[in-house]
């Protein structure tokens, strides 16, 4: 009885990302990933990133490098927008996935240990995936407590 | 006796279950989040800040402690999902993020969000 009330809490508790995905869950080899082609690779596949209208920014010197705020924008209808840096331990940042009726149009701030660059990756609709690059130079690095 | 022992026996259970490792085995909890969502012409522009120390597995070692951030953010309207990300502990500490979707004034946003050891917690804010 306790079991079944136990694993029915689980099931509630789970339905709020069946309806979205969880990229962790499905491409675990992305976040573990030390360079930002090893983590597209892992995500995305074998793929050649074209060159696409994407907003991607970010401060030319961030001052804090405990948080950096970056935003993505872009028009292409995406299926997932993915942010990757080569200055942490793991390349992976972030993996949005695009609903219906939502926009890709995502700002958040990051952390970075130094200096490097930020790679934006969107996957169309087409299938095709597109991607833009920004580099900044960090003042203060971002992982010290 | 019986009824007492079996009362304990329940309790410990929850407990266990509670603090063991089993992903998402807690109810999601409410938490306060400062959440900004206003409508114009179709589009709600939603900002949300969460706190959360975010603690990377570098910065969990310096201090003890283990290492704790959130993983998955979710956004809903109703059951429509309206904005998904999944994480790593490269986000920043309270993290700040921004998103717009189509929505409508009135209109109830739900923001969730489960951290590394599978805890889920949630706010909500009507769209303005």
């Amino acid at each position: 009885m306790k079991k079944t009330m136990l694993s029915l809490v689980a099931v509630a508790a789970m339905t709020v990302s069946l309806s979205a995905t969880d990229y962790r869950a499905e491409k675990p080899d992305t976040w573990t990933a030390k360079t930002v082609e090893t983590s597209i690779k892992a995500l995305y596949g074998e793929v050649t990133p074209a060159e696409g209208e994407i907003k991607l920014k970010a401060p030319k010197v961030a001052s804090n490098g405990g948080a950096i705020p970056v935003s993505i924008k872009t028009d292409i209808p995406a299926k997932s927008v993915a942010i990757f840096q080569d200055a942490n331990p793991e390349a992976a940042v972030a993996v949005f996935t695009v609903p219906e009726g939502a926009n890709a149009d995502f700002s958040m701030k990051i952390k970075m240990k130094k200096s490097g660059t930020i790679t934006a990756i969107v996957e169309g609709k087409d299938g095709k995936i597109y991607s833009t690059k920004l580099s900044l130079e960090v003042a203060l690095g971002g992982c010290e407590g | 006796m019986k009824k007492l022992m079996l009362a304990l026996a329940s309790i410990a259970l929850m407990a266990t279950a509670a603090m063991a490792d089993a992903p998402a085995a807690v109810a999601p909890t409410e938490v306060k989040m400062k959440i900004k969502a206003k409508e114009k012409e179709g589009t709600v522009k939603a900002k949300v800040a969460i706190s959360h120390n975010m603690l990377t597995y570098d910065q969990a070692k310096k201090k003890g402690k283990d290492a704790n951030f959130i993983t998955h953010i979710t956004a809903t309207v109703g059951d429509k999902v309206v904005y998904d990300a999944s994480t790593s502990q490269f986000l920043s500490k309270n993290p700040l993020i921004k998103f717009s979707f189509a929505g409508k004034k009135g209109d109830e946003l739900k923001i969730t969000y489960t951290q590394l050891k599978g805890e889920v917690f949630f706010a909500t804010k009507k769209i303005k």
